[in-house]
């Protein structure tokens, strides 16, 4: 089932773009830090997915992530960690932070579409 | 009386029935043997639609794979002329070396000039990413000292090249170049640790920056420098014209 509304979080203009490109058929809503991503939560109650960068300016993604999963309104929206940081530490500090998947810069196409298909598809999500 | 009425119409007739349920039996019989042939058939059928599905999968990913290409490289150039602002085009020349190309550590380098527009000898690193762990003590106080076969070497052809090389830590040069001169280079050094190398699609992305990269950058400074100057004219009159 397609999301209503996808909210992407990210500092690259670029990747805004390309998420656009991409997603062409998803709603999508956009912030470039965490503290805007929070403001467009509370402003579009019907987002039922993020894809968020890590590193940000003003509030980075962890943060971001820490707080949405506090929130109780927003804590069931899965969040997709989309970055360059790719150890493992980093995966399982994102995994732990609660994100529902992890997807490395750069990504292809498949890749990410691949695990939105199956994050919306699940009714968990 | 009812069993009469089930008898054949004439004795022959009967013979004829019998001689034509036999035929069918005997066709049936050949049918059924030929049906081992049929399964063969069916089998032969399937396995060339199996092969087919195959080359369609091999296909569409092939299609897939040229659609992202082409997705990135119109996401870069769309990005890289979006913009009159120095500032973010060096920052989209660097999102793109980040986010589409996966390098941790590089340097946009350019050659220093002079007022009148000629060289004046060394290349200023106009930005890095990483390079608080570079050891290689070729990039020093905002400049390249010079000395990396390769960096020297595209800076005097302009022409990309993609390593890993003997000798230079560089993993990739790209020259960027405006209206054919060679102004400066984006020398790639190290890719994420989830990204091995830099693969053939990458390439168009190499190329497009040598090509689009400076322009985009030179064209976003004459504006600027252009704006500055009209900005100053105009509240040089505004001034004359309240005096």
């Amino acid at each position: 089932m397609k999301p209503k509304k996808v909210l992407v979080v990210d500092d690259s203009k670029l990747l805004h773009r390309m998420f656009e490109m991409m997603l062409r058929g998803f709603p999508l809503v956009h912030a470039f830090d965490g503290r805007e991503a929070l403001d467009r939560l509370a402003e579009h109650k019907d987002i039922e997915l993020i894809l968020l960068d890590i590193n940000m300016p003003r509030m980075n993604g962890l943060e971001f992530l820490n707080a949405v999963k506090a929130h109780p309104e927003f804590a069931r929206i899965p969040v997709v960690i989309i970055t360059t940081e790719g150890t493992e530490d980093d995966t399982e500090r994102g995994m732990q932070a609660g994100a529902a998947a992890y997807v490395k810069k750069p990504f292809r196409n498949e890749e990410l579409l691949g695990v939105i298909n199956r994050l919306t598809a699940s009714p968990a999500a | 009386m009812a069993a009469r009425e089930q008898l054949p119409p004439r004795p022959g007739s009967a013979l004829d029935e019998l001689r034509a349920a036999l035929d069918r039996a005997a066709a049936l019989a050949r049918e059924i043997e030929s049906r081992p042939e049929g399964a063969g058939e069916l089998k032969s059928r399937l396995a060339d639609v199996e092969s087919d599905r195959e080359e369609l999968s091999t296909k569409l990913a092939e299609y897939e794979h040229q659609v992202q290409r082409l997705m990135n490289l119109y996401v870069a150039t769309y990005q890289l002329h979006a913009t009159l602002d120095p500032g973010e085009v060096q920052a989209t020349i660097a999102e793109i070396a980040i986010n589409l190309l996966g390098a941790e550590r590089f340097v946009l380098l350019f050659w220093r000039t002079s007022a009148d527009g000629t060289r004046s000898g060394d290349c200023e690193i106009a930005f890095a990413q990483g390079m608080e762990e570079d050891q290689s003590g070729l990039y020093l106080n905002s400049a390249y000292v010079g000395g990396d076969s390769v960096v020297d070497a595209t800076l005097a052809d302009g022409v990309l090249r993609i390593g890993p090389f003997d000798g230079s830590p560089a993993l990739a040069c790209v020259p960027l170049t405006v209206q054919g001169a060679t102004v400066g280079a984006l020398v790639i050094l190290k890719l994420f640790d989830h990204k091995e190398m830099l693969r053939a699609e990458d390439r168009d992305l190499l190329d497009l920056i040598a090509a689009h990269a400076a322009s985009a950058l030179f064209a976003a400074r004459d504006y600027s420098v252009t704006d500055r100057k009209l900005k100053t004219l105009e509240s040089l009159v505004a001034l004359v014209r309240r005096q």
